[in-house]
């Protein structure tokens, strides 16, 4: 109840129209910076900093988490048209929002995304409303073999899931690993994989390789399928955005499951982009309409979007109470709270109640406006796609290679980016599969540096990872999904001999 | 054949005199015209980065520029990645890189693409501390003299944690480890708040930090300040936690691990052959920053030993910190093969 | 010209095994043991790396194995149909080929002059030469698409991209 009694406080501090405004500013101006990839979140947040300095705190962070949903907003968006992932979070909403939009339902795709992902943040706020004071302890639990294990569930659930040949799957995730191994190494300071080029020394991003495989890749593969792109169909009406999103709820236990993922690895250190990943391929896994994934399915864009925002908002709670950011926006947002004269931890709850509150407060205001403001962009998009390939497609060049060399201003990175391009098009006319790759480069480096720490602490014993009931759990639950592919294949074909042997004997 | 060469001499000295007059005249004029880069060897939410940050509030905040300025993370390859970028953009006047010990202390141990010789020295302004922190509750250190026992009880098995490998933090590992003749297993963390909580958490007995990344896991009890790393003691005597201010914490001198001065310098640089009058205008800009309440709070808040060195005094410095490095790198072999 | 889906295969999983075999290389800098305190750097690298060649070679053998068994039969089939598909045909290669030859172009041109002529050449040709709008409408949408990004990075969110020299020349930063 005390939680909700200063909930209510928080609502006053955020209820002015002064932070009404900003938080408008605030969202616009994410989209925009959002729907560029270049750009995305950590950067546009990193921007704004400076205007912050003259504001106090409350105004401040309310512009600056704002814009962070505008930008998660605009993420998906640039997703779902252009196959161009805005921010890391929104790779797996192409999977099946690009196809939707490549069948002419575009305005459908992106209100799914904006609609669930509303909602999304909504079980994420709320969630840190109620659990506040438990969550900041529960985190402190995690030591490097949780975080191991956290990284071990989501690779499981990934693995398996992939379909086609698995010696292609293989070389598709080791390929994702030796991604995110080159540069300097964590733990012992040393290059690697860097073959004497200084630019490899400083890491290949993340961002460079899914703008090559994702967008560039698509554009190729839009030419070699003859230009076809048919948003020139979005049907764009009013009507189909209410029917959409009146729709939703039919899909509540997809939102329910991606909105606990989302929860669950915003909490621990997973992130939203592991989070809409897992979340996608537990979709894939257990919903009835599984087997439609990655062809235009609509809880295909549900599951990531729902689990993606639920995340970013409860990664704003590890920030605040133990100054561990859960993402890149949330660590430049947490310099900002610095230079404010706040420190991010425990005590920052009990010290500044008002501040904390107000964020939380704004928190659901700010998402509601940041989904009517993203749903009224949609006509806009929509009328885009009505443009000639010809002329979209060397404007989306245009945008990825700016967006690739805007990652840290090299032109190197553009190379990169092209050469990723060719990849991801080879790949994915071979069927090689992508997803697997990406979500090996955002937690391949991730996972080795927790294992590593985790054996130099226990001094090489691999035993860490079942002592203590957390992380025994969870690599329970990791080995779990690991094998259930074998599971289910090995009951079915017990299930099926079981009944044959039925019918033989009832005849 | 003499009066030519008297000759010529006369007429560079007077080239000479006119250049330098000229330099002084757009000493006094020179500003950036355009927006000012303010890159950073360190990602964001970390030390260097909110160092910057706040001489990028300090400075738009009190009108002591004109253009903006503009933040840029560049923290690939340790750090590297920004100093290399100042090779790339030698004489540059519109960028200028905040560092640490960093800048010329990664060459000694890392094959990376720049030399000492492609920065120009602008200034020295800051110097944090270190401290050696434990958790009370889960490893039942309390003192420093405690942590020396335990890890001379258990060789190797005491864990510290600390922000990156082959850096400040394993620096003065090794340092504690030769001076106290212990043996300790130091785990690298992507970044000291990293490393903090998982000393609060409890899976990690000790870590070395900035005493503002685990102050408030002071506050919270869950970290403790053992002893800190410099010559005397800290001055701040605002009560923190436990009815203990900063001043209470005591020299690691004092508790027998004879570490004495450990300190990290916020250094700021700008590329090899810069105009002077830019160099002179950002040294100025500098000192300005430092003088302005945002700087003076950030300094307080961080417990830091405010120090501006600039000029000769900084190269004697600089001079002198690369020859402590060398001999501490040479003595962990952490060294460069020369082949390279 | 036209490229058959075996080519490519072979092709490709020849390259990864290839780049497989490089990161075997590569990690036995970094020391590829398991050490006292866990594994060493390169422990984990050589591991991908190898997995990388096991896997291109798996791929690579059935992908021989699939073609070698699809050949008699259409040895012996009655009218030559081979179930050999092509990965890209002639047309559609020219038509790649034509997309990205530009795509390099101005990324060459880019590192030399900077972004911002490069995407106006770019925007020009393809404009212009791909898709036949007049000349002038050409360079209206060229410069368009230069003063919208200026203003976006440059003015609104104070991204510098790179310039390169015929506009600092000018002034333009």
């Amino acid at each position: 109840m005390g939680n909700f009694g200063q909930l209510m406080d928080g609502f006053v501090v955020a209820l002015t129209m002064h932070h009404v405004m900003i938080m408008v500013i605030g969202v616009l101006l994410g989209l925009v910076v959002g729907v560029l990839p270049g750009l995305g979140a950590p950067n546009g947040v990193s921007l704004l900093l400076p205007l912050t300095f003259t504001m106090d705190p409350i105004a401040a962070i309310i512009l600056l988490t704002s814009m962070y949903w505008g930008a998660l907003f605009g993420g998906s968006t640039t997703s779902i048209l252009f196959n161009i992932p805005g921010e890391p979070s929104s790779v797996a909403t192409t999977f099946d929002g690009h196809p939707m939009a490549k069948q002419g339902e575009a305005v459908r795709a992106l209100t799914l995304a904006f609609g669930s992902a509303g909602f999304g943040a909504m079980v994420g706020v709320v969630v840190i409303t109620l659990l506040s004071g438990w969550v900041a302890n529960f985190a402190l639990q995690f030591g490097s073999p949780e975080y191991f294990a956290v990284y071990f569930m989501a690779f499981a659930s990934f693995i398996g899931m992939a379909g086609g040949s698995p010696f292609k799957t293989l070389v598709c995730i080791m390929l994702g690993l030796a991604v995110g191994t080159v540069g300097m190494d964590t733990i012992s300071g040393e290059g690697r994989l860097t073959f004497g080029i200084t630019q490899l020394t400083n890491g290949i991003s993340f961002l460079i390789v899914v703008i090559g495989l994702f967008g560039i890749g698509e554009l190729l593969l839009t030419i070699d399928e003859g230009y076809k792109f048919d948003g020139v169909k979005a049907k764009l009406s009013l009507r189909v955005i209410l029917r959409t999103l009146a729709e939703l709820p039919r899909y509540w236990v997809t939102l329910l499951r991606s909105a606990l993922i989302g929860c669950w690895m915003g909490i621990t250190p997973g992130g939203p982009t592991a989070a809409s990943f897992m979340s996608y391929a537990l979709g894939k896994r257990f919903s009835r309409r599984g087997k439609y994934f990655g062809k235009g399915e609509p809880e295909g864009i549900v599951a990531p979007e729902t689990a993606d925002h639920s995340a970013g908002s409860c990664a704003l709670l590890p920030m605040l109470a133990l100054g561990v950011p859960g993402s890149a926006t949330a660590a430049v947002m947490m310099g900002g709270l610095m230079i404010w004269g706040l420190s991010p931890g425990p005590m920052l709850f009990t010290t500044r109640p008002d501040f904390v509150w107000g964020l939380i407060a704004s928190m659901y205001l700010g998402n509601v406006i940041a989904v009517v403001l993203v749903l009224a962009t949609v006509p806009i998009f929509a009328w885009i796609l009505r443009a000639p390939f010809t002329v979209v497609g060397p404007l989306i060049a245009i945008v990825c290679l700016i967006g690739a060399y805007t990652v840290s201003n090299h032109v190197f990175d553009i190379w990169v980016a092209l050469g990723f391009g060719l990849v991801g098009y080879v790949f994915k006319k071979l069927e090689y599969p992508l997803a697997p790759f990406v979500l090996a480069v955002v937690l391949g480096d991730k996972a080795e540096d927790a294992f590593r720490q985790s054996m130099l602490s226990s001094g090489g014993s691999l035993s860490v990872f079942f002592e203590g009931s957390l992380v025994a759990t969870m690599m329970g639950i990791g080995i779990l999904l690991l094998s259930l592919p074998l599971i289910t294949a090995l009951f079915g074909a017990l299930f099926r001999r079981g009944r044959e042997e039925g019918q033989t004997h009832s005849s | 054949m003499q009066i030519t060469s008297l000759r010529k001499g006369v007429l560079t000295a007077s080239a000479l005199a006119i250049g330098l007059t000229a330099a002084n005249a757009a000493m006094a004029e020179w500003k950036p015209n355009r927006p000012v880069e303010l890159v950073v060897s360190a990602g964001p939410g970390g030390g260097s980065d909110i160092f910057t940050r706040v001489v990028q509030a300090a400075l738009t905040k009190n009108d002591l520029v004109e253009t903006p300025l503009i933040v840029v993370n560049k923290p690939g390859g340790s750090g590297s990645e920004a100093f290399n970028y100042a090779e790339d953009n030698v004489g540059s006047p519109y960028k200028v890189y905040f560092g640490t010990q960093d800048a010329y202390v990664l060459p000694l141990g890392t094959k990376v693409n720049y030399a000492m010789k492609d920065l120009t020295p602008v200034a020295s302004m800051v110097f944090d501390v270190f401290i050696l922190w434990a958790n009370p509750k889960a490893s039942g250190i309390n003192t420093a003299q405690e942590f020396v026992a335990k890890a001379k009880e258990n060789p190797g098995k005491v864990r510290v944690a600390g922000a990156k490998a082959k850096d400040a933090d394993e620096t003065v590992v090794t340092l504690v480890e030769r001076a106290a003749g212990i043996d300790l297993a130091y785990i690298p963390y992507k970044s000291g708040s990293e490393a903090a909580i998982q000393v609060a958490g409890g899976h990690i007995e000790a870590n070395t930090n900035n005493p503002s990344e685990s102050l408030e896991q002071w506050k919270a009890g869950n970290q403790k300040p053992l002893c800190v790393f410099t010559s005397a003691r800290l001055t701040d005597k605002t009560v923190v936690a436990d009815g203990m201010s900063w001043a209470d914490i005591p020299t690691c001198v004092e508790s027998g691990i004879d570490v004495k001065d450990f300190v990290q310098p916020r250094t700021v640089w700008m590329a090899a052959d810069v105009p002077p009058e830019a160099l002179a205008y950002y040294t100025d800009l500098m000192k300005k920053a430092m003088d302005t309440p945002e700087f003076k709070d950030y300094t307080t808040r961080n417990v830091q030993i405010t120090k501006f060195m600039t000029g000769d005094e900084l190269k004697t410095f600089l001079a002198e910190q690369i020859k402590n490095y060398e001999k501490i790198y040479a003595d962990n072999n952490w060294l460069l093969p020369a082949s390279q | 010209m036209e490229i058959s889906r075996k080519t490519m295969e072979v092709a490709t999983a020849v390259l990864t095994g290839s780049v497989g075999a490089l990161i075997c290389y590569g990690s036995t800098e970094n020391g590829i043991g398991w050490g006292p305190g866990g594994p060493e750097p390169g422990y984990f690298p050589f591991g991908i790396g190898c997995l990388i060649l096991l896997g291109s070679l798996a791929t690579l053998a059935q992908t021989f194995w699939k073609y070698a068994g699809a050949r008699p039969e259409a040895a012996h089939g009655v009218s030559g149909a081979v179930p050999e598909e092509p990965f890209i045909n002639g047309t559609r290669l020219r038509l790649l080929v034509a997309f990205v030859l530009p795509i390099v172009a101005m990324t060459a041109i880019s590192a030399w002059l900077g972004l911002y002529i490069g995407m106006g050449l770019y925007i020009f040709y393809t404009m212009r030469v791909s898709a036949g709008f007049r000349t002038l409408t050409s360079l209206a949408t060229a410069l368009l698409v230069i003063a919208v990004n200026f203003v976006v990075f440059e003015k609104l969110f104070m991204v510098p991209l790179l310039k390169g020299p015929i506009l600092e020349y000018f002034g333009i930063y």
